[in-house]
């Protein structure tokens, strides 16, 4: 299955590189897997982008207590609006896409919790506790062994 | 009793801001304020670091404007290493004139389909969770789907020239790091991975076409809202041309009268001057001959359209025309032009960047890059996709940064956005016994009209708390509240 990973956040505010982080892991050890982009935040051309994928996962930081520090869910289109042009939501932007391309992926949030967000700050350790511990997770979901399917079949067709 | 309203934050604009509208007893205006929270910091922030890295440190300033940032410091840049724009090589004049109309085209798509649009379609006093760029894409799914197209065809070619669609590299000192391969050109060309060029001009002009016909059916609305005389300030060629990438200054006053005749950029500092408020972090500049008071221009697409003699391309110099047929004269100072105007210069912007693809020099990889002699003082302006955008930077015999001064485009808007929001405060809020959403959103219609971008007229760094002061009518604080 063809699979998107967008990672959120900023790699120079410490635990906001979450996503960034989470990506570049991915990119390292399992390159050609996924396809992969990195956002400072989600824009509304970003509908564009995910309407071509049958699958999208969204990583991201979040302030949010979560009990495992990360959780993997389902990620359904809502018609909600963020007041900036440049900051939207991961339902939103499945809602574009399914208005305006009439395509909806099937789509899953991942946010891993974060607890410091300065500028220059190294990721914490607890937040890089979360990070490999929802890596570990990934690797063993289905979301990871149906697009590593995928692969095996593109490889198989060359 | 005397009321304060506060509008926070100032929504779909670039950035974080806020208007107080301070009632009397009567319910009359007394006063009205639009205050930029975001903290400013990025003038300081770069002393000390060598000047190779300002253009690529500046356009940290934004994500939404970087790549004009980043071409205004690198033609500053090229001034320390003794190139002025005329020394640049054709192949990197080329390549970097690209990138600034990739950009302003994009931008002005994105202001105009996510940011202006709501208002136009539903109207200003529509509810909400409709008057957005969801709701057109429900209503309008044709016109939102050009409008992201439009947006990623400029960012796209923004990513192919500089690397990144936000923060990447094209120029370096005295030139360029890379030209165009043969087959990233054919991408924008052919129209196989996305809509071409082509496409690009006739949606440009279906644009237009589109704002023409809002403006025969909305012509009172328009001509009114939020319309005040004021100076009018851009770039122009030598022949009075349209010029965004590197033109003399020019300013007229609202009459058409020229107040600043074509002078050369580099001696911006001998006509401007900028002052300060305490309610503000945005600075306000102003052309000294004729003083704080009454020295303040618009900048941006209507003051471009106002004080050019025409544009150098000829779908938008029609355009141009057909608009200025419109308003009946040959200056208009009406706030809500400000739309159409940009999207003429989307059209020219179009129009641009099919000249310089189907333009050779941009495949060609020798003479990118030059060097003269150095010099300690650097100062680089273009128009911006929101106005006049000046850098100026001065270094050491090490060639560090000891000063730095940028006047961003949304300042220069700073003071006609706060006799826009006074406007609206005496003309729709004045004396009201209910005030509605759909009142208060048309303070914010009248500053989205200039697409201030404020992170970079503050040059904010960051996540900044915004802290709200109430006062009552002899200046005694009441309340406050904390946002982060």
């Amino acid at each position: 299955m063809r699979t998107l990973l967008i990672g959120i956040g900023n790699g120079s505010r410490g635990d906001d590189a979450l996503g960034w982080l989470f990506l570049k892991e991915i990119e390292e050890k399992d390159h050609g897997r996924f396809e992969l982009e990195y956002r400072y935040q989600l824009q509304v051309e970003d509908a564009d982008l995910i309407s071509k994928y049958e699958r999208v996962l969204f990583v991201d930081a979040t302030e949010e207590h979560l009990p495992d520090g990360f959780i993997i869910k389902k990620c359904e289109p809502a018609n909600s609006y963020f007041f900036s042009s440049h900051l939207q939501s991961p339902e939103t932007v499945l809602y574009l896409s399914k208005s305006l391309y009439h395509h909806t992926p099937e789509a899953f949030v991942l946010p891993i919790k974060g607890y410091k967000w300065e500028l220059g700050e190294p990721l914490s350790r607890k937040a890089n506790e979360h990070l490999k511990k929802a890596l570990g997770s990934f690797r063993t979901s289905v979301l990871y062994e149906e697009a590593k399917i995928n692969v095996t079949e593109k490889e198989e067709q060359f | 009793m005397s009321k304060t309203i506060t509008i926070d934050p100032v929504t779909r604009v670039e950035g974080h801001g806020r208007v107080t509208i301070h009632l009397d007893d009567q319910g009359n205006v007394d006063e009205s304020y639009f205050h930029i929270v975001e903290f400013r910091g990025f003038e300081r922030f770069i002393q000390g670091h060598p000047y190779w890295q300002a253009p690529n440190l500046v356009q940290r300033l934004c994500g939404i404007c970087p790549v004009s940032h980043h071409l205004a410091a690198a033609k500053a840049i090229d001034q320390l290493v003794g190139i002025d724009p005329t020394d640049l090589s054709p192949v990197a004049t080329k390549l970097r004139r690209l990138l600034h109309y990739a950009q302003i085209f994009q931008s002005h798509a994105l202001h105009f389909f996510y940011l202006a649009s709501p208002d136009l379609l539903f109207g200003v006093d529509a509810p909400p969770e409709k008057r957005n760029v969801v709701g057109v894409a429900v209503e309008n799914r044709d016109l939102a789907v050009k409008g992201i197209t439009m947006r990623k065809f400029g960012q796209e070619l923004i990513k192919a020239l500089a690397g990144k669609k936000i923060h990447g590299t094209l120029a370096v000192p005295g030139g360029v790091y890379k030209s165009l391969k043969p087959e990233e050109r054919e991408l924008f060309l052919n129209g196989k991975e996305f809509p071409s060029i082509d496409t690009m001009i006739k949606w440009s002009q279906e644009v237009v076409d589109f704002m023409k016909d809002y403006h025969n059916k909305n012509r009172d609305f328009l001509d009114t809202f939020a319309a005040f005389p004021s100076g009018h300030l851009g770039t122009v060629k030598t022949d009075g041309a349209l010029e965004l990438y590197d033109g003399k200054l020019r300013a007229i006053d609202s009459e058409g009268n020229i107040i600043l005749p074509d002078v050369e950029a580099d001696d911006y500092v001998q006509y401007f001057s900028e002052a300060v408020a305490k309610w503000s972090y945005m600075k306000f500049p102003y052309l000294k001959k004729i003083g704080r008071k009454k020295g303040w221009n618009r900048v941006g697409p209507l003051a471009r359209l106002n004080m050019c003699d025409y544009i150098p391309t000829p779908l938008a110099e029609k355009a141009r025309r057909e608009y200025f047929e419109f308003t009946g004269s040959s200056v208009n100072n009406c706030t809500m032009y400000s739309h159409w105007a940009r999207l003429i210069e989307t059209l020219h912007c179009a129009e641009m960047m099919k000249k310089l693809l189907l333009d050779p020099d941009i495949l060609n990889d020798e003479d990118l890059v030059r060097k003269g002699d150095e010099r300690q003082v650097g100062i680089g302006i273009i128009e911006a996709p929101r106005g006049t955008l000046t850098h100026h930077y001065e270094v050491d015999d090490k060639g560090k940064i000891v000063r730095c001064n940028l006047i961003v485009s949304t300042t220069h808007n700073n003071d006609a956005m706060n006799e826009a929001v006074k406007w609206v405060a005496d003309k729709v809020l004045s004396r009201q016994k209910t005030i509605t959403e759909g009142m208060l959103n048309q303070v914010e219609v009248a500053i989205r009209a200039y697409d201030p971008c404020l992170s970079c007229a503050t040059q904010a760094m960051g996540k900044m708390p915004l802290k709200v002061e109430l006062y009552d009518h002899d200046g005694t604080l009441i309340g406050e509240k904390l946002k982060n």
